[in-house]
């Protein structure tokens, strides 16, 4: 019994000491729980409960443009931009903005759609009330909904129930108003009929007739337009891109713990007594692993072009500006493999960069929409999803793949990415020429 | 081996008032520490844990720059030109420093190129080296697979590859056998006699006694005796040998 007691006390001592240990049990799970908890708060309301701005263009003018504006201004989940740098929005440049994904929503309430609407109820009662129907002879107003092709399905079908059930209520109004206006009317006419003939039998009372389809004929309808995007979207497109960025970010890993032997076994120290610069090692060490990447990323490539296919999927579509991608894809692993360089440099034990790399690395591309897309994140996290590395890598890949984007039109994420290499390796340089270099012979 | 393009120098290393103090330290780690060796010139720097052995050879060796004091390897000032003077040092750390992963010529080619040796050149260096240590027929073999000694060899080989007219050693024998140990002696005489001059540091004060023409015991940062192993002792005649000697100096008290 002794010999068991002291070995449970023995282990529990050493797990007290490991201090590494002690932030991988506790404190990856706690901040991968905040994280993730934050970034799919929002997609668990996948009812449409997620606040987003929509781009909304009043054409009409009217009651009804008016209106339909009020109502989408009472939800908690939708902030209507109605302008742009104080610039009023043509549709022309919203579908643009939607399909270039700056905005995932926009709902255009065409002109004249008050009194077309008016004019359906109108016809509508008094065909009700003829019995005929010139139903075939009219357009039905509709509210044009334009959509970012990347928004989710669950999401877009959320939205348009919320519109159309939106409408059906302010169609009923309209269409109460109308029978209220028309009752009467054919009230007098009825009873018109009766002068001087009025009868004590009920039964004699003659009815006013009216067709019952008249409840359900539509006033207006809520239409989703489609893309202009040449080729839209494939789920294999978006989860390449994703899933590259993510993998490509793990190189801090090996890179980190390739630093931190040298380090920890002298390696390192022998290397810094050649008469050999020391970016020259650094910039060696990022050769490689960006070589690595590379083979990392055309390797999910083949995955997407010929082993997906296979399981009943699209084919991998990249996009058709092949430099942009070569260009993208090199500066994701510049900058993961820069990230690498500093991790290893800062830290202390390999145990610290397995952890720190591998948890920054899931909040990073948790934050970065390569979980969950940022367009449903609570707008706290969409503005920190901005400093996510990952989410630039992600937006230029989904850009060029997607969007049909050319170097130009991811030019700041390419920035940024380069912003972010530049700081790391000068972060690693300045660390790797101030070792404590006495532990280290 | 021999070394055919060395420049007749007669002074290879020359140190003078190298001074180190730690960050958050308040005495210094070294001071006053001044040292000149001579082509072929074993010199032996002795001294318990935390003496400064280890600050010495970084200051030396340039993995440390001095608070005061310069360093000469060559004639070239190591603060001001490194890239020269670290041409003519090779350093021998106390911990494995090789790629474990990696056979052990390749380990040889990869530190060779980084002195610029390549092609046939490269290879012949190799094979030599690897012949010097014992390890011809272990050149293929990955480094984590040898055993301690032939690790230690190892390590000995790839310092030499760019032949150094200065070696660094940091207590180059530990935990090995005594056939390595004695291996890795005799060859460091053989350099010796080649006109190859090192800096070595141990525990094993008998080794000291043994290959080292000059004998440097610091202790606190600073050098408490100087001299070849007979001058030491005859200045001490009531101590037998080095062994003793060096407990006279540097005390009976366990270092931590």
């Amino acid at each position: 019994m002794q010999p068991l007691i002291a070995t449970l006390f023995k282990e529990l001592r050493l797990l007290y000491r490991d201090r590494s240990g002690l932030l991988v049990l506790f404190v990856m799970p706690a901040v991968l729980v905040v994280v993730v908890s934050l970034v799919q708060e929002n997609v668990l309301k996948a009812t449409g409960a997620a606040r987003m701005d929509i781009l909304f263009i009043d054409q009409d003018r009217q009651a009804f443009g008016k209106l339909i504006r009020e109502q989408l201004d009472a939800l908690d989940t939708v902030t209507l931009v109605t302008s742009l740098d104080g610039q009023g929005i043509d549709t022309e440049h919203a579908r643009a903005l939607v399909d270039k994904g700056r905005y995932q929503v926009c709902i255009v309430v065409p002109a004249g759609i008050t009194a077309a609407v008016r004019t359906r109820a109108v016809e509508q009662i008094s065909d009700a009330f003829s019995g005929g129907s010139r139903e075939a002879a009219l357009p039905l107003p509709s509210v044009s909904v334009y959509f970012d092709p990347l928004v989710q399905g669950a999401f877009r079908s959320s939205l348009l129930n919320a519109l159309k059930q939106m409408l059906l209520v302010m169609e009923m109004e309209t269409k109460a108003k109308a029978l209220a206006e028309a009752l009467p009317a054919r009230f007098q006419q009825t009873l018109s009929a009766l002068a001087g003939r009025i009868s004590m039998d009920p039964a004699s009372i003659p009815k006013i007739q009216m067709d019952p389809g008249w409840g359900g004929r539509r006033l207006m309808d809520v239409v989703a337009e489609q893309s202009r995007l040449k080729k839209l979207p494939t789920s294999v497109q978006q989860n390449v891109s994703a899933w590259s960025v993510f993998g490509i970010f793990f190189i801090v890993l090996p890179l980190g713990g390739a630093i931190i032997r040298e380090r920890k076994d002298g390696t390192l120290a022998r290397l810094r007594t050649l008469p050999v610069p020391y970016i020259t090692l650094l910039v060696g060490k990022l050769g490689a692993y960006v070589a690595v990447c590379w083979v990392q990323f055309l390797f999910i490539v083949l995955m997407g072009k010929a082993g997906l296919p296979l399981l009943g999927t699209p084919v991998l579509s990249l996009g058709s500006d092949t430099t942009a991608l070569i260009v993208t894809v090199t500066m994701v692993a510049l900058a993961a493999c820069g990230y690498g360089l500093m991790l290893g440099t800062l830290a202390r034990t390999l145990e610290q960069a397995t952890m720190f790399g591998a948890v920054s690395v899931v909040c990073a591309a948790a934050m970065g929409g390569i979980m969950v897309p940022v367009y449903v994140m609570p707008p706290a996290m969409q503005t920190i999803s901005m400093f996510s590395p990952l989410a630039w890598g992600l937006n230029a890949l989904v850009e060029i793949s997607v969007r049909e984007g050319t170097l130009g039109s991811v030019r700041h994420e390419l920035l940024y990415l380069t912003v972010f290499f530049a700081v790391t390796m000068a972060i690693a340089w300045t660390r790797f020429g101030r070792f404590d270099r006495q532990a280290e012979i | 081996m021999t070394h055919p393009e060395f420049p007749p120098l007669t002074t290879i290393l020359w140190a003078e008032g190298l001074t180190k103090t730690y960050a958050h330290t308040r005495t210094p780690a070294l001071a006053s520490f001044s040292l000149s060796m001579e082509p072929g010139e074993i010199v032996g720097l002795l001294g318990p844990n935390g003496a400064g052995k280890t600050t010495a050879i970084s200051l030396l060796t340039g993995l440390l720059a001095p608070d005061s004091g310069s360093v000469h390897i060559c004639g070239a000032d190591l603060s001001k030109n490194p890239r020269k003077a670290r041409q003519w040092i090779g350093l021998v750390p106390q911990h494995i420093a090789l790629y474990p992963s990696l056979t052990a010529a390749e380990n040889l080619s990869y530190f060779g190129r980084m002195y610029r040796i390549n092609g046939r050149e490269l290879k012949e260096r190799v094979n030599a080296c690897l012949e010097f240590v014992g390890l011809s027929n272990s050149a293929h073999g990955r480094i984590a697979a040898f055993s301690g000694g032939m690790q230690r060899r190892a390590n000995l080989a790839v310092a030499l590859l760019h032949q150094p007219r200065l070696l660094f050693l940091d207590e180059p024998t530990a935990g090995v056998d005594p056939q390595s140990r004695n291996m890795i002696l005799d060859r460091l005489s053989e350099l010796s006699r080649s006109g190859v001059s090192m800096l070595y540091t141990t525990h094993y004060i008998e080794e000291a006694e043994k290959i080292c023409s000059r004998i440097a015991v610091i202790d606190e940062g600073r050098t408490i005796a100087q001299g070849s192993p007979g001058e030491l002792t005859q200045a001490h005649p009531d101590c037998n040998d080095l062994g003793q000697l060096f407990l006279r100096l540097t005390g009976k008290d366990l270092r931590d």
